[in-house]
């Protein structure tokens, strides 16, 4: 073996995976060659809601080299649906589009360019219809219904378009209105925003042999499997799911889109098929959920909060998707990290006829955090407590059970919330013309999960580590091989990590709520823990000795004589000519609650604390943001170089919905901005001068080593910090998001700083 | 994209012959970053795609012209004008223009000529040529046409170019009075971006300014301070405001647009005007020509 | 697939030659023909930088560039950044060196757009880096890694070997 550069757990070596991604040799999915490969294109409509009365493929079929227009007509009758809570999305349109971008017919040819020219050819006879797509429009009384109530089942509110609420609350709430010194209100938005991963989502499938391979750019593999086998009715053993690690996902690849289609495409014609999405269409493919939101919240004289009174309209799509999901789990810390006597919130998933909105990094906390901790910013200023001490004097203390019966505080969030006001210097002077903004977050982790993992160790010492986990850029191979290599003592580069196909890697329920690291890495140390006892039976065994009396950690082999052994120098002579390995399995389970509102409580909390320095041009509106403090709660930096990276990429994506993303809409409900140039995210100029990030560890966490989950932290708190700082600076505050340079400009414009003074 | 014949004609005389059988349905290609977007979208349709990069006459290249005008090449290329020691002498708006017309990317392949004859009222480099009182040369059918800039732009998408007419050069001349120019925009943004509004201030020696602004109606509009009063150190700032309210009197946002709304843009107007005119002038002082 | 048009581009040094249609991108060339599939695919409308490529010594989106612009041309893709014996550029590996890639779908257009801006000015100021790399996005936010890489290679401080493990 080579000389062993660091690459122990809490060393940042090169990302596994790394070397393909810097030469091109990395694989997406639009990058696999199959042979024999047909090309397929989504027909859509121009508008946001149609009734479909006719389609007409004869155009399209008429050209040479176009194989298939497959519309609901075509598949299996009644149309199959799919969702991953509700199975209410028909695999193509039946009777009538619901959104902008919904499909109606997949057009299959010879090659892009074919499939795109005879998908515009397919005829849609289609009556345009009304449309909702704000909340105010979802909720009118004579509002067109979004799903038809007799696939709603015995659901109360069939004959609505509010899909379900969400009621959370503890506490005297009357009581505490009543002792209340102080009442803050406001309302917020947060606007519809769409994740914009670099790689638009892409699908394929192919007969094989007689089974079915599906690939796709799915971040939860085993589930995708476990859809596709109901729908075309084959056994799991017969559904092989290659997961190539996608492009970036953010939570809008974890559930299916367009994968039953292609998969009912390439049955029909015996012939792989492959999907893959334009930008726009990946717009109009996947989305966050927007909110209105109106927020009261309570004080005594000393600042402490005494009740938070939440409602929450979030406006899903018009489809479920994991979209109420969001809402639940969003809304449901709501009330933030702090000690609160009363809390009531009341969050609602309302169906409108858009994009189905689904998973997105943050998953319903961003919206109603932004409205919380701009509250609680305002209430500071009103009572004239400074901001900083007032969220000390509430925040809860590690075992607090600050939401009761649930998962207690877990951290020592007041030095997160200390180092983050250090870094920049809270209480010191704010320069001229500058202001100052902080905000803190919760995230709940995950609350139920299931990872299993298998690690080889080789005759040579190398290592294969096993995981279902989607390797998405946040950089899970790396994380996992580090696990194994520490606790196998071998180099990180003779570490192979496989993932993303069924067939050969184990059962994973899903990569998504910051949950990897510590379910999977505890997977992987399990099947490692697994692989020293045999190594300890190994060591017995050729050395005559009693197994109770060797121990085997971290890649040392310990014999009571004092010897201590690399793991190879036990599997030399323990495998003897024969050769072989050992094979370790892991498996890690957080079963369900059934008595909790969530399903189980969170396995940890993602904290962090954001404060951000910033100036306003007062003529044009423009944001400047000076300096950008995140700094989160991540028990064990396994990776610190990655921990980094991770919580810089959040701050940025906050960054996003803070000042410049949203999606347009016309009168009719069309997206007006889909594509590149009229939707707008950062780019390398739109950074904080200065961007500093920092993790807190205290090694208390679940995961391998003390880690807790992270990477959804940063993006919770920055647009309240950033409104906070503008605040700060001009005394104009903000409740509609993004601040656009424009809309900064016009609150300035409104602001009467006399009117406001006499009031 | 759309199917169409490519052609590459080797000298001037086959790319007009060309545009000139082909009319509409021919379209010229030069940096393609217009172009390529719209046979994309579906937006053009041409049946034949004219490549003009082969042409002689329309070379990239900045010079001196005999009578020290700056003859810029028609497929000279933003990432060179902005560059250029002499663009950036003479006509600084113009370089500052041409420096954030998209990415890095965007800015090797777009054309000035190219910039010009899309014709979006945005057109970055529009407001900087309007002051520097700019020349489009054009050679068609009928021969060579000298057309100054504001009347090349008509409205959005359409210039007053003839059927077979291609621009060979946008010439700056020399002006009898020197004049200094600063170029500002709104973007919603830092980073590369269309703009909301585009605007370009220029002072002369004989203390005239001329303004020219885009992205506010269909077309960029120049006008001049003929008075003086914008320029005029001991002018008064309610002066110099009404002076630019009689400037962009005939400024049109549409209440359509998705980058800003109409009121907005106006007030931006105004703010980029000040700003603009404040460069200039400390230019001016500075000994900048 | 032949088409049309015949046309002879160098692409990392060696001469191809190809039949295309006049209506295929650079971008389809470079994949779909010669089966370079390092260069991306993402807007198409010269937004991203996902499909950067250098011609002729300039970056460029090749989303917006025909393959029959490119006729005569040289052409550099991601694929053409390591030494012939697989070694890493030093830009490549201080990419890797500086934990500048996550999901790494921009990551060849970044690399091209940073090897052309160092081309261009071996010492570039922070903002030149900003501005030279803008047409790049990146949504997983590795943007301070990738000035820290690309200023690394500019300080010569990054050596190619380290990182080619």
């Amino acid at each position: 073996m080579t000389a062993v550069r660091a690459s122990r757990v809490g060393d940042s070596p090169n990302r596994v995976g790394g070397i393909g991604r810097v030469t091109g040799g990395q694989r997406y999915l639009a990058d696999l060659h199959v042979p024999d490969l047909l090309h397929a294109k989504l027909v859509t409509l121009d508008c946001a809601r149609a009734r479909i009365l006719g389609v007409d493929a004869s155009a399209a079929l008429a050209l040479p080299g176009v194989h298939l227009v497959m519309t609901a007509d075509d598949l299996p009758q009644p149309v199959p649906r799919f969702g991953p809570q509700n199975q209410d999305r028909p695999v193509l349109a039946v009777g009538e589009t619901k959104y902008h971008g919904d499909a109606v017919a997949l057009v299959v040819a010879d090659t892009r360019e074919l499939a795109e020219r005879a998908a515009a050819l397919v005829r849609v006879d289609h009556e345009e219809l009304p449309a909702v797509f704000t909340v105010a429009g979802a909720l009118a009384p004579d509002a067109p219904l979004v799903q038809d109530p007799a696939l709603r089942g015995s659901d109360p509110r069939a004959r609505t378009n509010v899909l379900n609420e969400h009621r959370v609350g503890w506490g005297d709430l009357a009581g505490q209105e009543a002792a209340a010194a102080f009442i803050v209100e406001g309302r917020y938005t947060f606007p519809m925003v769409t994740h914009f991963a670099i790689e638009p989502h892409a699908f394929m499938a192919a007969p094989d042999g007689d089974g079915l391979a599906v690939w796709s750019t799915i971040q939860h593999p085993n589930w995708l499997q476990k859809l596709i086998a109901g729908l075309v009715g084959m056994p799991l053993s017969r559904v092989r799911v290659y997961a190539p690690d996608p492009g970036g996902g953010f939570g809008g690849k974890q559930h299916a889109k367009h994968e039953p289609a292609v998969v009912f495409a390439a049955l029909k014609l015996g012939r792989p098929v492959r999907l893959v999405l334009t930008l726009e269409e990946s717009f109009q493919a996947v989305r966050r959920a927007s909110c209105a939101s109106h927020v009261r919240t309570g004080f005594d004289g000393e600042g402490r909060i005494l009740f938070q009174d939440i409602t929450a309209d979030y406006l899903i799509g018009a489809y479920t998707d994991i979209a109420d999901r969001v809402v639940g789990k969003g809304s449901y810390p709501a009330a933030g990290p702090y000690n609160v006597p009363a809390v009531r919130i009341v969050a609602r998933s309302i169906l409108s006829h858009t994009v189905p909105s689904t998973a997105f990094r943050g998953f319903g906390n961003p919206q109603v955090n932004w409205a919380v901790e701009s509250t609680l910013d305002e209430g500071a200023r009103a009572l004239g407590i400074d901001r900083l001490e007032i969220r000390l004097r509430n925040l809860a203390r590690k075992g607090d059970r600050f939401i009761p019966f649930d998962t207690p505080c877990d951290g020592d969030w007041a030095q997160t919330v200390r180092l983050a006001a250090e870094r920049i210097g809270w209480g010191t002077p704010v320069p001229e013309g500058r202001g100052r903004g902080i905000a803190l977050g919760i995230k709940s982790g995950p609350t139920t999960g299931l990872s299993y993992a298998i690690v080889r160790l080789l005759g040579d010492g190398s290592v294969v580590v096993y995981a279902g986990t989607s390797d998405m850029g946040q950089g899970a191979r790396t994380v996992l091989a580090q696990v194994a290599a520490q606790e196998l003592g071998a180099p990180l580069d003779w570490v192979t990590v496989v993932m993303g196909d069924t067939a050969i890697v184990p059962y994973d329920q899903q990569t998504s709520a910051s949950r990897s690291t510590v379910l999977m890495g505890n997977a992987v140390l399990a099947a490692c823990r697994d692989i020293q006892a045999k190594l300890r039976s190994m060591a017995a065994r050729v050395h005559g000795l009693d197994e109770a009396d060797i121990t085997a950690d971290r890649g040392v082999v310990s014999l009571p004589d004092g010897r201590e052994l690399t793991p190879l120098e036990v599997l030399r002579p323990g495998l003897g000519r024969l050769g072989g390995e050992l094979t370790g399995l892991g498996e890690v389970r957080k079963d369900a609650e059934p008595g909790h509102p969530l399903g189980g409580a969170p396995a940890f909390f993602e904290f962090n604390c954001t404060v951000i320095e910033a100036g306003v041009d007062r003529e044009t509106g423009d944001i400047t943001i000076d300096r950008h403090v995140t700094v989160s709660d991540v028990g064990k930096a396994l990776n610190p170089l990655q921990v980094r990276m991770q919580d810089e990429g959040a701050a940025i994506m906050g960054l996003g919905h803070t000042l410049m993303e949203h999606y347009l809409f016309d009168e009719r409900g069309r997206i007006r901005n889909l594509g590149a140039i009229d939707y707008r995210i950062p780019t390398s100029m739109d950074l904080p001068t200065e961007l500093h990030s920092e993790a807190v560890e205290n090694a208390d966490g679940p995961g391998p080593y003390g880690a807790k989950g992270m990477s959804e932290g940063a993006l919770l708190c920055v647009a309240p910090a950033v409104a906070a700082a503008v605040l700060d600076a001009t005394g104009v505050a903000i409740r509609d998001l993004p601040l656009t340079p424009e809309r900064v400009w016009r609150a300035l414009q409104q602001h009467d700083p006399e009117k406001e003074a006499a009031s | 994209m759309h199917t169409f014949a490519y052609a590459r004609p080797a000298s001037l005389e086959e790319a007009v012959a060309l545009l000139a059988e082909h009319g509409p349905d021919a379209r010229v290609l030069a940096g393609g970053t217009d172009l390529i977007i719209r046979l994309r979208d579906g937006s053009a349709r041409p049946r034949l795609v004219v490549d003009v990069k082969g042409v002689p006459e329309l070379a990239p290249g900045i010079r001196a012209g005999s009578d020290g005008a700056l003859v810029i090449g028609a497929t000279t290329v933003m990432t060179d004008i902005a560059a250029d020691p002499l663009v950036r002498r003479n006509a600084p708006a113009l370089a500052e223009a041409a420096a954030v017309v998209g990415s890095v990317q965007i800015r090797n392949r777009a054309t000035l000529a190219g910039n010009i004859c899309n014709a979006s009222p945005a057109a970055d480099t529009a407001p900087a040529l309007l002051v520097h009182d700019a020349t489009v040369v054009a050679i068609g059918p009928g021969g060579t046409r000298r057309i100054p800039l504001d009347e090349f732009f008509v409205r959005s998408g359409v210039t007053t170019l003839a059927r077979g007419e291609i621009v060979t050069a946008i010439e700056i001349p020399a002006p009898a009075s020197r004049i200094t120019s600063a170029h500002q925009r709104r973007t919603r943004r830092r980073g590369h971006d269309l703009a909301s509004v585009t605007l370009c201030c220029g002072v002369d020696d004989a203390g005239v300014t001329r303004v020219a602004f885009g992205s506010v109606g269909p077309r960029p509009l120049l006008r001049l301070d003929t008075a003086g009063v914008l320029a005029d150190p001991s002018a008064s700032p309610e002066a110099r405001a009404a002076a630019f309210e009689t400037i962009f009197t005939d400024a049109r946002p549409s209440a359509r647009s998705m980058r800003a709304g109409p009121e907005y843009r106006v007030a931006m107007l105004r703010v980029l005007g000040r700003r603009a005119l404040a460069t200039a002038l400390e230019r001016r002082a500075a000994g900048e020509a | 697939m032949t088409e049309g048009l015949a046309i002879t581009l160098t692409v990392n040094g060696v001469a191809r030659t190809l039949g295309v249609a006049p209506n295929h991108t650079l971008l389809e060339a470079l994949r779909d023909d010669l089966a370079l599939t390092g260069t991306k695919e993402c807007c198409l409308v010269g937004e991203c930088g996902a499909c950067t490529v250098i011609v002729d010594g300039r970056p460029v989106d090749s989303c917006l560039v025909l393959a029959v612009e490119a006729d005569g041309s040289r052409v550099l893709t991601v694929e053409g950044l390591a030494a012939a014996d697989g070694a890493l550029s030093p830009l490549q590996a201080a990419f890797l060196d500086k934990g500048a890639v996550q999901c790494g779908f921009c990551i060849p257009g970044q690399l091209l757009a940073a090897h052309a801006l160092l081309a261009d000015d071996a010492h570039p100021t922070r903002h030149a880096i900003e501005e030279g790399m803008a047409g790049n996005l990146c949504r997983c936010g590795c943007y301070e890694q990738i000035f820290e890489a690309i200023e690394g290679v500019a300080e010569g401080a990054v050596v190619a070997e380290d990182a080619a493990r």
